[in-house]
């Protein structure tokens, strides 16, 4: 075995690569970048070797530098992770020249499939199954007609240099095609300066399902199942799960045999996915293949027991396969991967400090697994210049139903302050009975959050563990100021629901009479204190975790996507908030609101400018992205409160109309 | 004898009615709580004591002889809040406008003097119209009156002032001279004159808001010390501050039993201060994370961002915390940030509040603006305020502290009892930059010899060990043990007694 092995990588999948090496008694070195000079995958490798500037083009990118590296620290081989340099093949045979073992598919492998074009031919040949088109001229509508009969309704018709919605239309019958065919041609010609048209099957509501593949040197090669990874935003995987539930065994059979062949036709000899478009009905058509190690292994890894890594290592190290022909799925597992995004923003990146970084623990829970992949610790930066990506947490259970909830209750216990992250969202989409039957498509967030997301209403179960937890909190409060606490409250959760609420004796922690339904609330187990930003407990023998934050009045607590701020309040205090009329929003409207910390780049208007609505008022530069504001209405400039060069606050005003 | 007990229960009613049913409901739809309301919100649940609720005015001009409203538009006494007690009154907008009588002015002044004699905080509630203009000049003397008891308490109880509704005129200057001004968004303001007069004056056009609101007071002008969405709101925050404070001078703050132990170690402040210099940390993750169950109540927040002030625990025990901070202005010291933090100083020192102050200053402000305003006489109110206190003084220089605003900066020379310096801390005359390029400034034309220079400098100076050699830092601390530092050097100071020599009071540049 090798003795020491370089990771020309950073963040969680080094740390998930130091992990095996360690396991298996491999020596790791570390290259790292300015940013990431004190990483939680520096601090665990044996030895580290600095690359340069943060940006990747200089640091991790540079295949020199990691071949000096290589070299002098004496490391025989390289684990590219994904990313930078994983798939390129120029680096992977720079490696075998300079006798160094690339982990990973020869290059040959890498360059017949990174090439799309190329991909398909071999695809085509391996008797992949590819989704029917025509892409030759086209004659005129007749031919169109004539393709689109032979490929089946409904079609695609696409302008081949097309882009941005335009010259694009699905066809359902021979009328749309002898409609849409020359419209789109037109619009070609009109948009692009360019007529030639695509015709290809058009797969309504498409489900991303892919095969993993494990090869070695000496031509084995088997397929590890496949992971659906269908709930996407902007074609970036959001949540990953294996197996799909789409499949049947038939199937999964027939997917795995041409994801073998094809990589049989490269001399395909390390993990690899190929990835396919399925329909509802479960064709499926080949899409491309990734030829490394994919972010959504982990998944696999807890249905197989295999440990991917590993097996690339041994691959590559020139051992045979070794991985049973008769493996069998071992119950289900899902992964969310945990973003610097703020979902109620637009999911705008939200990068910055982790001021608090509160992962829930790995291991065996009540009915299921945790695994967390992360290069993060709290007080770790997640940085502009690579990925947003915090962590990858994983579930796993012996069915689909108790990995989802094992995930919800994951992302419960997961806390993080400081920055912006996908958590609610996560969690939204964990409690959807859309999700949990199992219907899903590429088009999963389009559909479920047409407006984007904004939280979930409480359910009736969450404004009970919302009332509960409120009411032990405040008693907490009053007991520690020596304030005898009274037993008979008005709770709001939100502005919408008020309960009157008893505290009685009984043999839970904490029972709450709700006075109007009939019904008590038993809170156990919870160990509080104030300070603390989680709580949890069980609620009816119902385990839970929330968020908790002090404010002005009372307490925010989010439960999963839902929060609110509750108040418990003394039946003279819930009188009097009733009794105020509720404010009006400020009218931001007149104003013009940072989306996002950054840095003004140009301020693009001045005092009483007449500005025009959609008009654009500054750039903002955030994530090394150029973010134009514009105005929301037509107004006079009134006050311009930030100039280029400053940085900026979320939520901070910049300009003001009259 | 019964209808006679009744025709108490009668006239109380009749008072507590106020301006009655019709103006509680008007103040109600401007989202006002009425004067009462206000009280019960602010105090414990059945804890006030009312006092003079029959005082009428005693005024026949102007027609005034044939309105009278027992109470006279202001409702006074005295309440606990969880548990302690505290003097209160509450202007009401319902009765004459809240407007100021000789009578109005006695019932306030009999609770202010209360309140210094038994050493509790006065908590004053304002909504009011100005003076009682048909009383004349017995108006301006009842002013005259509170005013000079608000002088007389200063320093002795916490005096607490909440703008909840119209304050102008004469009845600005009572609030101005307490401790804290709170005031509630939208429906407070306060200024000297209203937009009629300076209409008149100076014919700008001007609204409430824009003369004299919270957003303006809290974030540009500094009269108020923070600004709270609604009555509710506000009344539950001034609990929580008056949590924090002792009830006068005479006693120690209450301590509050802590859940949090003083030992905590925070890994995650080991990497607060960024690699780069230049770039800028939030002070408040420190704070938040080396006090107690991370509960800060923090002063003025929207004003002079540059330096942040608050209460906060350290073992149950409050302490006022003092801290640059990075994000605003790279935490220079100006003219607002001098005037804020001496103030605060000034109050914590006043009450046996002891002081923790986090630096990371890179000096005072430069620039025409701020010398023609002043920066020199404004900057050295804070360095008065840190020298004169005698409460205990625990200081923690994380980063920066150059020149001038090093010595301000509760340092060992201004008796600092406890000096610790994170080893990221750079204690110089000013950034190596600055200082090659006056020392060596024959060589101002040779760049490689000035960053060499430069760098031989910061090895020599950008550290906290000179200082450590010196004595003037007492130990070079890690920051993940910061809390327990200073919880230790706190422990350590409960004994600690100084006094100032004698003398009438100090001359502090005002």
């Amino acid at each position: 075995m090798f003795s020491k092995i370089l990771i020309a990588n950073r963040g969680e999948i080094a740390v998930r690569v130091i992990k095996t090496c360690r396991r298996l008694g491999i020596k790791t070195v570390v290259v790292y970048s300015e940013a990431d000079a004190d990483s939680m995958a520096v601090e665990m490798a044996d030895e580290t070797v600095f690359i340069g500037p943060a940006p990747a083009a200089q640091s991790y990118l540079v295949a020199d530098k990691i071949i000096a590296a290589c070299k002098e620290t004496g490391a025989e081989a390289v684990h590219p992770g994904f990313g930078f340099l994983s798939e390129n093949a120029g680096f992977a045979q720079r490696c075998a020249d300079e006798g160094i073992v690339f982990i990973g598919p020869n290059p040959g492998a890498i360059s017949a499939m990174g090439d799309k074009i190329e991909s398909k031919k071999f695809a085509q040949a391996a008797n992949v199954s590819c989704v029917p088109g025509y892409i030759g001229e086209i004659a005129d509508t007749a031919h169109a007609v004539k393709i689109g009969e032979e490929i089946g309704y409904p079609v695609m018709i696409k302008a081949s240099a097309g882009g941005g919605g335009k010259g694009i239309r699905v066809a359902w019958n021979r009328k749309d095609v002898e409609e849409g065919f020359p419209a789109v041609r037109s619009e070609a010609k009109a948009s692009f300066g360019d007529d030639r048209i695509f015709i290809e099957k058009f797969i309504t509501s498409p489900r991303h399902i892919e095969i993993q593949v494990m090869g070695d040197k000496h031509g084995n090669v088997v397929a590890l199942f496949e992971r659906e990874c269908s709930i996407q935003r902007r074609n970036q995987k959001v949540i990953e799960e294996a197996p799909s539930p789409l499949l049947d065994e038939k199937t999964r059979k027939a997917m795995g045999d041409q994801a073998v062949a094809l990589a049989k036709a490269v001399n395909y000899d390390s993990a690899g996915t190929v990835e396919f478009v399925a329909g509802q009905d479960k064709s499926f058509y080949f899409l491309e293949m990734n030829t490394r190690l994919q972010v959504e292994h982990p998944v696999t890894e807890l249905i197989t027991g295999l440990d991917l890594v590993e097996q690339m290592i041994r691959s590559a190290y020139g051992e045979k396969l070794n991985i049973d022909k008769n493996l069998k799925i071992n119950g289900w597992a899902i992964e969310s991967r945990i973003y610097a995004e703020d979902p109620y923003r637009k999911f705008l990146p939200s990068i910055g400090r982790l001021v608090r970084y509160n992962p829930p623990a790995e291991g065996e829970r009540d009915g299921y697994t945790v695994r967390n992949d992360a290069g993060v610790r709290e007080g770790d930066e997640i940085s502009m210049f690579y990925d947003p990506m915090i962590s990858k947490l994983c579930t796993w259970a012996p069915t689909r139903e108790a990995a989802i909830a094992g995930m919800g209750r994951a992302l419960e216990d997961f806390h993080i302050e400081g920055l912006g992250h996908n958590i609610p969202f996560l969690a939204a989409v964990m409690d959807q009975e859309r999700y949990k039957s199992g219907a899903l498509s590429t088009n999963y967030i389009v559909d479920e959050f047409p407006e984007g997301f904004s939280g979930t209403a409480p359910t009736p179960f969450q404004t009970d563990v919302m009332t509960a937890v409120a009411v032990a909190m405040h008693r907490i409060q009053s007991t520690r100021l020596g304030q005898k606490p009274r037993d008979a409250w008005q709770v709001f959760v939100g502005k919408a629901e008020k309960r009157s609420v008893a505290v009685t004796a009984s043999g839970h922690d904490l029972s709450i009479e709700l006075n109007d339904e009939g019904r008590t609330l038993a809170l156990d187990r919870y160990d509080w204190r104030p300070g603390s930003a989680t709580f949890r407990g069980k609620l009816n023998g119902v385990p839970f975790t929330v968020e908790v934050r002090p404010a002005n009045e009372g307490f925010v607590i989010r439960h999963r996507a839902a929060k609110r701020q509750v108040l418990v309040l003394t039946p003279m205090s819930a009188e009097l908030h009733e009794r105020l009329p509720e404010k009006e929003a400020a009218d931001t409207s007149r104003m013009v609101i940072s989306p996002m910390p950054g840095l003004v780049v140009s301020m693009d208007v001045v005092l009483g400018q007449e500005v025009k609505e959609g008009e654009q008022v500054c750039i903002i530069e955030a994530m090394k992205m150029q973010n134009i504001i514009r105005a929301e209405r037509d107004g006079t400039v009134k006050a311009v409160n930030a100039k280029s060069g400053d940085p900026v606050a979320a939520d901070e005003v910049l300009v003001e109309f009259g | 004898m019964q209808h006679i007990l009744e025709e108490l229960e009668i006239r109380r009613q009749r008072a507590r009615e106020g301006g009655g049913e019709k103006r509680i409901a008007s103040q109600h739809a401007k989202g006002k709580l009425s004067a009462r309301e206000r009280i019960a919100l602010l105090l414990d649940e059945n804890s006030f004591e009312e006092y003079d609720m029959f005082v009428e005015h005693r005024c026949n001009d102007f027609g005034m002889g044939d309105q009278r409203i027992p109470g006279d538009g202001v409702v006074t006494g005295w309440g606990t809040i969880n548990g302690r007690t505290v003097y209160v009154f509450s202007k009401d907008f319902t009765v004459f406008g809240g407007s100021l009588s000789m009578s109005h002015a006695q019932k306030i002044v009999k609770v202010q003097r209360a309140a210094a004699r038994v050493g509790a905080p006065v908590i004053g509630i304002f909504d009011a119209g100005g003076a009682r203009i048909q009383e004349g000049v017995d108006s301006l003397a009842g002013y005259a009156d509170i005013f000079m008891e608000n002088v007389l308490s200063s320093g002795v109880i916490p005096q607490i002032s909440v703008i909840m509704g119209p304050c102008a005129g004469g009845d600005v200057y009572s609030p101005a001279m307490t401790d804290f001004i709170f005031m509630v968004k939208d429906t407070s303001y306060m200024y000297v004159t209203g937009p009629d007069v300076v209409k008149t004056v100076t014919n700008e056009t001007l609204t409430h808001e824009e003369l004299g609101g919270a957003r303006l007071h809290s974030s540009k002008s500094g009269v108020a010390d923070g600004a709270f969405e609604n009555d509710l709101e506000t009344m539950t925050q001034i609990r929580r501050l008056v949590d924090f404070l002792p009830g006068s001078n005479r006693e120690k703050s209450a301590i509050r039993e802590s859940y949090d132990d003083g030992d905590r170690i925070e890994r995650s402040l080991d990497t607060l201060i960024p690699s780069n210099p230049n770039k800028p940390y939030d002070m408040k993750e420190l704070i938040l994370k080396v006090v107690d169950e991370a509960d800060f109540f923090e002063i003025a927040p929207d004003y002079a961002k540059n330096i942040i002030c608050g209460f906060a625990r350290m073992e149950g025990q409050t302490v006022g915390v003092v801290a640059n901070q990075p994000m605003a202005l790279a935490g220079v010291l100006d003219i607002d940030a001098s005037k804020k933090g001496a103030r605060f100083v000034r109050f914590c020192d006043a009450f046996n509040i002891p002081i923790v102050t986090l630096v990371d200053v890179p000096g005072f402000m430069p620039g025409a603006k701020q010398e023609l305003g002043g920066l020199i006489k404004h900057g050295a109110k804070l360095l008065f305020a840190f020298a004169e206190a005698t409460v205990p003084k625990v200081t923690v220089i994380t980063r920066k502290a150059y020149g001038g605003a090093y010595d301000v900066m509760s340092s060992k020379h201004l008796r600092g009892d406890v000096n610790y310096a994170w080893p990221t801390a750079e204690i110089a005359v000013m950034g190596s930059k600055g200082a090659v390029e006056i020392i060596f400034r024959a060589e101002a034309g040779d760049p490689a010899k000035l960053a060499e220079r430069e760098a031989e400098y910061k090895s020599r100076f950008a550290n906290p060990f000179v200082a450590a050699q010196r004595g003037y830092i007492d130990d070079v601390i890690m920051p993940h043990s910061t809390r327990r530092r200073i919880a230790k050097a706190l422990r350590s100071l409960k004994g600690k007694t100084v006094s100032n020599p004698w003398k009438k009071h100090d001359n502090i540049p005002l």
